[in-house]
């Protein structure tokens, strides 16, 4: 028997048929057909019964995993927690400042849920030294005003899903703003150039 | 989802939550858990018809997830492809155990079988079972435990998770009109086995 | 080889390891210290936790949740792995951290050596512990 072979029954109809008709009045031939009579009561039932077992299923407590399942999981991913690369901030004598990607990330995260309208996706944040950075082609960041002007600057990658209807210009500009004011606030380095990408609307 | 404390909006969408996870944000993967262990265990419960190794294929699964996640190209295919991995380690397991068994059922015996009304399979056994189940519920998971894994899996996607017919067919490398063609067969069978059950 | 001695007591880096871990989480902005080399050794085996549970000596390196102590001829160098307030300035919060780890250290009459800092999260305070 072929994989997409559906079976028929004696009169030939097909049981697709059937199974795609049961909620409606039989037909005129199927009225009079045993096989298809028995057939649509056997095929109800079964409808019936599956609606049945899907609802018992979804609310039955004894078809849950324990939540030591759950613990288990969520600790072998935090043992293997991925933080991307780190990021030398600060070098001095007494000692070195470095920053794992992944804190930025949370930190323009939270800066990005301040925005309506705004879901953050992937985010990537590279880092380029001050030497390499001419001046004046920042953004303006005029909340730095700590000691680390003269540092690195970053360069922030972030993909966004944005809700239908929103001014995508007006929206991205505040977003990239609040993470403009965000990094220099919560890390104490200024960023340097934040590129957003709307990749996506997501449903409301 | 608990709390996330300020700034933290409290239900993104879907794709957004699979992004930060690919980024390696445990709070985004902690959603993505809660999201789908309770799901990926009914299908698992109601393949293997054991509690225990249900909760195996949750937890490999997840953890397989949490690995594979930033090598996933579309963000909103993650639904898909963790129920694939979840039923194809529910076949593989499957398979082991038939291999392992003394009394193996060759699925070309499941006709007769199911037709005899020899159901071995009792559902009041099932500590799924629940009071106030009706006849057909018990006729209809007797009758599910003797079809082929792989029809069981394809019914199972369809009728009570309403996977789609393409999606399905990726996970048991057939066509959707396969998928279709398997379907019918059974639902044609557990039909047949119910009226014969009781 | 004796331990390092001073004034009558001896000064192992498992005892720095305490010292500023202490430091780090009395300085505002720090939230905690994160663990993460634990998940790490777990999956090198036992005989890598076993390595880890020593006592710490001169003229070795101590680990555990967070911090790492290497102290070699008198001087004591420490790294700290933390997860910050996102209400303070993670930098300013590093810095200060230094600062005190150093001085608490020059009170054992062991040499400061670099404090060198990992900043690994950077949370609201309420949040820091949704995981």
């Amino acid at each position: 028997m072929a994989l997409d072979d559906i079976p028929r029954l004696g009169c030939g109809r097909s049981i697709d048929r059937i199974w795609a008709t049961t909620d409606r009045p039989p037909t005129a031939h199927e009225e009079h057909c045993e096989h298809c009579q028995t057939a649509r009561t056997r095929l109800q039932g079964l409808r019936e019964a599956t609606r049945l077992l899907r609802e018992s299923d979804l609310h039955n407590p004894a078809l849950k995993p324990r939540p030591a399942i759950k613990n288990a999981i969520m600790g072998v991913a935090r043992a293997e927690v991925r933080r991307g690369s780190k990021i030398l901030l600060r070098s001095a004598d007494n000692g070195t400042t470095e920053i794992t990607e992944q804190a930025l990330r949370s930190l323009i995260r939270f800066a990005a849920a301040a925005i309506p309208g705004v879901h953050s996706r992937r985010c990537r944040v590279e880092i380029r030294s001050a030497a390499a950075s001419p001046a004046g082609e920042d953004h303006a960041s005029a909340t730095t005003g700590t000691a680390t002007t003269a540092g690195p600057r970053l360069i922030v990658n972030l993909r966004v899903a944005a809700a239908p209807g929103i001014v995508i210009p007006r929206t991205m500009e505040s977003l990239r703003r609040e993470i403009s004011n965000a990094l220099p606030a919560g890390v104490g380095i200024g960023a340097g150039t934040v590129n957003i990408t709307v990749e996506d609307l997501y449903d409301v | 989802m608990g709390d996330h404390g300020p700034g933290f909006e409290p239900d993104p969408d879907e794709g957004s939550i699979v992004a930060r996870a690919q980024d390696g944000d445990l709070a985004a993967f902690e959603h993505l858990v809660l999201t789908y262990q309770y799901r990926l265990f009914r299908l698992a419960y109601r393949m293997l018809n054991d509690h225990g190794e249900a909760e195996d294929i949750v937890q490999e699964t997840l953890t397989t997830s949490w690995r594979g996640l930033p090598m996933l190209a579309d963000v909103d295919a993650f639904g898909g492809w963790i129920y694939r991995l979840a039923t194809n380690k529910c076949l593989d397991l499957l398979r082991r155990r038939s291999a392992h068994a003394e009394n193996c059922i060759r699925p070309e015996d499941m006709d007769t079988i199911a037709q005899a009304g020899v159901l071995a399979v009792s559902a009041i056994s099932d500590p799924a079972h629940e009071a106030e189940w009706s006849a057909e519920q018990d006729g209809l998971t007797a009758v599910l435990n003797t079809l082929p894994p792989a029809q069981r899996a394809c019914w199972l996607l369809r009728e009570m998770h309403g996977r789609s017919y393409a999606e399905i067919g990726v996970t048991l490398k057939i066509s959707p009109t396969a998928v279709r063609g398997t379907l019918a067969r059974a639902r044609h069978q557990i039909a047949e086995g119910m009226s014969q059950w009781r | 080889m004796s331990d390092q001695s001073i004034q009558g007591s001896i000064i192992t880096s498992r005892l720095i390891a305490s010292i500023a871990t202490r430091t780090a989480l009395e300085t505002p902005g720090v939230l905690r210290l994160e663990p993460t080399i634990q998940g790490f050794l777990a999956r090198l085996g036992p005989a890598a936790l076993q390595h880890l549970g020593n006592p710490g000596s001169q003229d070795g390196t101590y680990r555990h949740n967070g911090v790492t102590v290497t102290i070699s001829d008198g001087t004591a160098r420490v790294h700290l792995d933390i997860a910050t307030d996102i209400a303070y300035t993670a930098l300013h919060v590093a810095e200060t951290v230094q600062e005190r780890v150093r001085e608490t250290i020059s009170h054992t009459g062991l040499t400061p050596g670099t404090v060198d800092v990992t900043i690994r999260a950077i949370e609201p305070h309420r949040g820091a512990t949704m995981l």
